[in-house]
């Protein structure tokens, strides 16, 4: 496989098996120089296998992997040098600070001095220089480690799961960053189950499900592709409004509260269920109608929930 | 290799231990526990006094000399036992393990064989003593030394083969000074075993090792520096213990560059040995368990506690094949017969295994994930 200069990343038939277990099944795909790539997928897909082959964290079983044209089986320390990387479940040492964390490892790399302070700024922690790792937040922690990915100014950043067991205002924090190296140009190949982290960050995505890249393309192509309906919500709605629903023929989607979300291809449809459900005096809170997201998407294509593994049909109450 | 990657590992290991105060604490504090314990149990070695049992059924002058003597030799502490008591009763109901029966008729027998040259006459004193007891055998050895010069004594004959005492040594040395090389062997075996499989099983369970198999750094710098971060740590302890030696128990040992390169060698080999079981142990916790499986026979049969001369010739053969072996007895070498040939044998032996285990370390030493 000759790497072609305006690809960073170049997957063929990349296998990876753990004895009988085929975590990564023959997946293909090429990240473009400057993309933000996402590999959106539930836990166990084999998102994070993927990505730790590429950066050379994990040996791949068979296929090709390349990275900014060289072979990662090859040439590791040459690639090394070149990119960034936030590994899965990141941890630094307890007791050093954050600026000594920061000066360590551009030491490791022993290129030129990187800019210490104008990394802490860039991810806002230049008021916890002081503070030891161990002291820092989980948000913290991820942006110092982000931080990190970035000390020797790398063509390609991987950041795995980056937002993971954050709070939803750490989360944002991390993405205001993320989107600080899209606009920087960075080359990034994300793995997230946070759709909304994809939708924001990502110019391509890949929906990974059991180890196989089951559909790829940019989020507003995989919604219009694979999503050309509306859904219609009843929040909080009770038992007859989902008996009436299905009465007519719909399906409810699976939710993790007593919302009805239903699929609606036609909007005379919309009009109709919501007589229905009027007429047989089933209640619900409030209404809402909208476009799909990426989510919905993974849903209809894969029958897994993001968060929670596989589900059976599953949306009553 | 990159010496700059070196340091920068190594400033980042000492300030993480340097900023743990528990562990610093424990790391300083364990070879001071050390040479206090040790150094007091084999500084009073030198000055033993045992127990012993005395029973005098005779209770005469010559019985009551004869049991004053054996105090006077500085080696008993006396105890003594009615004549009316069963000794053996006397035995199993107290906790003495070696009652000393001096018999009826000593002192007529002793003045019978004495001043009438009547040599047939003799006096047989009884040893009831308990078996189980690990000091009887040093207890009659010492005893019959006593009425070996009480016999010729008796005599009147001067004795024929006579000893000199004649050291190899200018200076008188003491069993401490003889122990301590073998205690700084010891714990800086521990301490480069337990610290580097400790540490690189804690590092790669929490994923450290993963985030810098992404950084250029090579086996070879990583474990470099895991090297000369135990060797500053036992160049320390080893400091300490030698002070503390030097200050409770006067202990006197020649100090030259042996000490560094013996200190260095046996971290070296026993880091090697640890970056190898990382290798194999998933956990921190199985670490320890394994450092102990390798560490307790070392210790227990290199000499560092016990001459390996004591030991059943399999075990001496044994004792020979460990590496500890060779840094107790280069160290001994050094310190005290400042016998630079034997110094720089036991150099060479160590030197070579520690080389072999480095290589093994670095081959083990795994960054990737997932073979």
């Amino acid at each position: 496989m000759s790497a072609k200069p305006d690809y960073a990343i170049e997957v063929e038939k990349l296998t990876k098996r753990y004895g009988d277990l085929t975590a990564v099944d023959e997946i293909s795909f090429t990240v473009k120089k400057g993309e933000v790539f996402a590999l959106l997928g539930p836990n166990g897909a084999g998102k994070s296998t993927t990505v730790e082959i590429i950066d050379t964290i994990r040996t791949l079983t068979s296929g090709k992997v390349s990275l900014l044209g060289m072979d990662v089986t090859k040439q590791k320390l040459d690639i090394v040098a070149r990119i960034g990387v936030l590994p899965q479940d990141f941890s630094s040492f307890d007791r050093i600070t954050v600026k000594e964390t920061l000066q360590y490892y551009s030491r490791l790399f022993s290129g030129p001095h990187a800019d210490i302070d104008g990394l802490m700024e860039l991810v806002n922690l230049t008021d916890r220089s002081q503070v030891e790792y161990k002291n820092l937040s989980g948000g913290l922690k991820q942006r110092l480690g982000i931080a990190l990915a970035l000390v020797n100014n790398p063509e390609v950043v991987f950041l795995d799961e980056p937002t993971t067991g954050l709070d939803p205002r750490a989360r944002r924090e991390v993405w205001q960053v993320l989107e600080g190296l899209k606009s920087q140009g960075k080359t990034v190949l994300l793995t997230t189950h946070y759709m909304e982290e994809a939708e924001l960050l990502a110019d391509t995505v890949a929906i990974i499900s059991r180890g196989r890249i089951i559909a790829m393309d940019s989020p507003g192509e995989l919604i219009r592709q694979n999503a050309n309906y509306e859904i219609l919500t009843l929040q909080s709605a009770d038992s007859k409004a989902f008996e009436v629903v299905r009465g007519m023929g719909f399906e409810p989607l699976p939710d993790q509260r007593r919302d009805c979300r239903i699929r609606v291809e036609h909007a005379p449809d919309l009009l109709r269920i919501l007589s229905s459900v009027k007429d047989a005096g089933a209640h619900y809170l409030g209404l809402d109608v909208r476009k799909p997201n990426l989510e919905e998407v993974f849903l209809k294509l894969t029958g897994e929930a993001l968060h929670d593994g596989p589900v059976a049909a599953k949306g009553q109450p | 290799m990159k010496p700059s990657v070196v340091v920068a590992n190594l400033y980042v290991k000492l300030i993480c231990v340097y900023r743990e105060k528990t562990t610093m604490f424990f790391t300083l504090a364990f070879p001071i526990i050390l040479i206090l314990l040790f150094g007091s149990i084999f500084m009073s070695q030198d000055n033993v006094n045992f127990h012993l049992c005395v029973q005098d059924l005779d209770q005469s002058k010559s019985s009551r000399d004869s049991v004053a003597a054996l105090g006077e030799s500085g080696k008993f502490k006396l105890t003594a036992v009615d004549p009316t008591v069963d000794a053996v009763q006397y035995l199993r109901e107290t906790k003495a393990t070696l009652v000393l029966v001096i018999p009826k008729g000593f002192e007529r027998s002793l003045l019978r064989r004495k001043f009438f040259r009547e040599y047939g006459e003799t006096a047989t004193l009884t040893y009831v003593y308990d078996p189980s007891s690990s000091s009887v055998p040093t207890k009659m050895a010492i005893l019959s030394g006593v009425i070996a010069g009480a016999n010729q004594e008796i005599s009147g004959i001067p004795p024929f083969i006579k000893t000199v005492q004649k050291s190899i040594l200018t200076k008188q040395y003491r069993f401490i000074e003889y122990f301590i090389p073998g205690i700084i062997a010891m714990s800086v075996m521990t301490l480069s075993l337990f610290g580097t499989a400790n540490m690189n099983t804690e590092l790669r369970q929490k994923g450290i090792i993963r985030k810098l198999s992404t950084t250029p750094i090579t086996r070879t710098e990583w474990i470099l520096s895991d090297v000369l971060y135990f060797f500053t740590i036992a160049l320390v302890t080893t400091t300490i213990m030698l002070v503390v030696s030097w200050a409770v128990f006067r202990a006197n040992l020649h100090l030259n560059l042996w000490l560094p390169a013996f200190v260095m060698l046996d971290v070296f080999a026993f880091v090697g040995i640890g970056m190898t079981l990382t290798r194999f142990v998933k956990e921190s916790q199985s670490a320890a368990a394994a450092a102990n499986a390798i560490s307790f026979p070392m210790m227990f049969l290199s000499g560092s506690f016990f001459p390996v001369e004591l030991m059943p010739g399999f075990l001496q053969t044994l004792a020979k094949t460990l590496p500890l072996y060779y840094v107790n007895e280069g160290l001994r070498a050094a310190m005290i017969f400042q016998d630079n040939a034997a110094a720089g044998h036991a150099a060479a032996i160590i030197g070579i295994f520690a080389a072999i285990v480095f290589v093994l370390g670095i081959i083990a030493t795994k960054w990737e994930e997932g073979q």
